[in-house]
């Protein structure tokens, strides 16, 4: 596993940093993309990443209507599938694209930073497991949040107490299984790039690192899919407004 | 010390939240306005072409009633012209036919008159030429009274003759 410096290195509550810095950088990246996008608007005309940003907004509604019982409950989870969706497409490529490895002369015990070890600083959000726990146990909250608007149904779906497993292994697998696919990921590449060069230049671990990188894309996009299609899934489970089958 | 870390969990997921928030409000709420907005575009533009189209298949029968009424009042017309023609004419030429006769019947009256005439001329003539010379043949014996006298008679006889 890559290390990374860390705030309050020491304790319980240590903080990630690379993590927690390029969860903000995706979402600015996203944010200033998609804004730049919705500043000219074009409602007869559409043209260019428009269309593009139209295409995955109708995807995520097809997609949502697949999953979810009931029309209201679609347009409920489509900002979340939509902004996920294209947060975590986004995330999972930023390890893929460049990769920073930062040795430091001395200790920096401020950020838990240890002499002569090598620390990377660009790896995806996600291929941190507490990010995607935490997204998944977000997840989570919301479809409970959004079964709890009525009670009763909610109450009634624990008639079979096997459900309260669903509880614990939907959002621990719904996170592990993201984190796991690109955490392995960039792993074999940061593996890949400390393959020895044969006679010191030819650098042998290229097209094993090529075709990894593609195959890593493809998960990468696979991986974001999925998890806004669990997304939709799950709180779609918490949907009580039309009578359960 | 375990891999899991509260820490990073809490400020990542609200770094998360944050982005979620902003990419809501910057991007997603523009784009899902305006395609909602384009939907009902449509879906008027959809409706008022229907009604439209029921509007113009509406007038469209109209038209044609309305033009085949025309018609059939054109017809009518006509014919009552036709009927009303020959009527006409047909009393014209019975007024005519009357005026004919009539004026055969007037001249025939007037032939009448002119020929009484001529005749009571003649005869007033025929009279005065008898007497004339029924005088010559008396001559001394007739006086201006027996004359008068004689015309008178024979006067009356003609009369008798001619009637």
């Amino acid at each position: 596993m890559p290390k990374h410096p860390m705030l309050f290195a020491d304790h319980w509550y240590r903080i990630d940093l690379v993590t927690v810095f390029w969860t903000l950088v995706v979402g600015a990246l996203v944010a200033i993309v998609l804004g730049v996008v919705a500043r000219r608007l074009d409602m007869r005309s559409p043209r260019g990443l428009q269309n593009v940003m139209e295409w995955g907004i109708e995807f995520t509604r097809s997609m949502s209507r697949d999953t979810m019982p009931s029309e209201r409950g679609v347009n409920f989870v489509l900002p979340f599938a939509f902004v996920t969706l294209v947060y975590l497409f986004v995330a999972n490529w930023l390890g893929l694209i460049v990769t920073i490895e930062f040795e430091p002369g001395r200790d920096i015990p401020a950020l838990g930073m240890l002499e002569h070890v090598k620390y990377s600083l660009n790896n995806s959000p996600t291929e941190n497991m507490n990010m995607t726990l935490g997204l998944a146990i977000l997840v989570w909250l919301v479809s409970h949040g959004y079964g709890l608007r009525h009670p009763l149904r909610w109450l009634k779906q624990y008639k079979n107490p096997m459900a309260i497993i669903d509880e614990v292994t939907n959002p621990l697998t719904h996170g592990m299984r993201l984190f796991g696919n690109i955490l392995a990921g960039e792993v074999l590449i940061e593996a890949i790039l400390k393959m020895p060069m044969l006679f010191g230049w030819v650098p042998t671990g290229l097209p094993l690192l090529i075709i990894w990188l593609l195959y890593s894309m493809f998960v990468s996009t696979i991986q974001a899919y999925i998890f806004a299609l669990l997304l939709t899934l799950y709180i779609g489970h918490k949907d009580f407004s039309v009578a359960h089958h | 010390m375990s891999i899991i870390e509260p820490g990073t969990m809490i400020v990542s997921l609200l770094g998360f939240l944050i982005s979620f928030w902003i990419v809501k409000r910057v991007a997603y709420q523009p784009l899902a306005n305006m395609m909602e907005q384009r939907r009902k575009h449509i879906e008027d533009q959809i409706q008022s072409a229907e009604r439209d189209r029921a509007e113009a298949e509406r007038l469209l029968a109209e038209q044609r009633k309305l033009l085949e009424q025309t018609r059939n009042e054109v017809r009518d017309m006509l014919d009552q012209a036709r009927v009303r023609a020959d009527e006409q004419a047909r009393q014209i030429l019975e007024e005519a036919r009357a005026e004919a006769d009539r004026l055969i019947a007037e001249g025939r009256q007037l032939i009448e008159r002119e020929r009484a005439e001529a005749m009571a001329g003649a005869m007033e003539t025929l009279s005065e030429l008898a007497v004339e010379l029924t005088t010559k043949l008396l001559r001394s014996r007739v006086n201006e009274t027996t004359h008068r006298e004689m015309v008178s008679e024979a006067e009356k006889h003609l009369e008798e003759l001619v009637s």
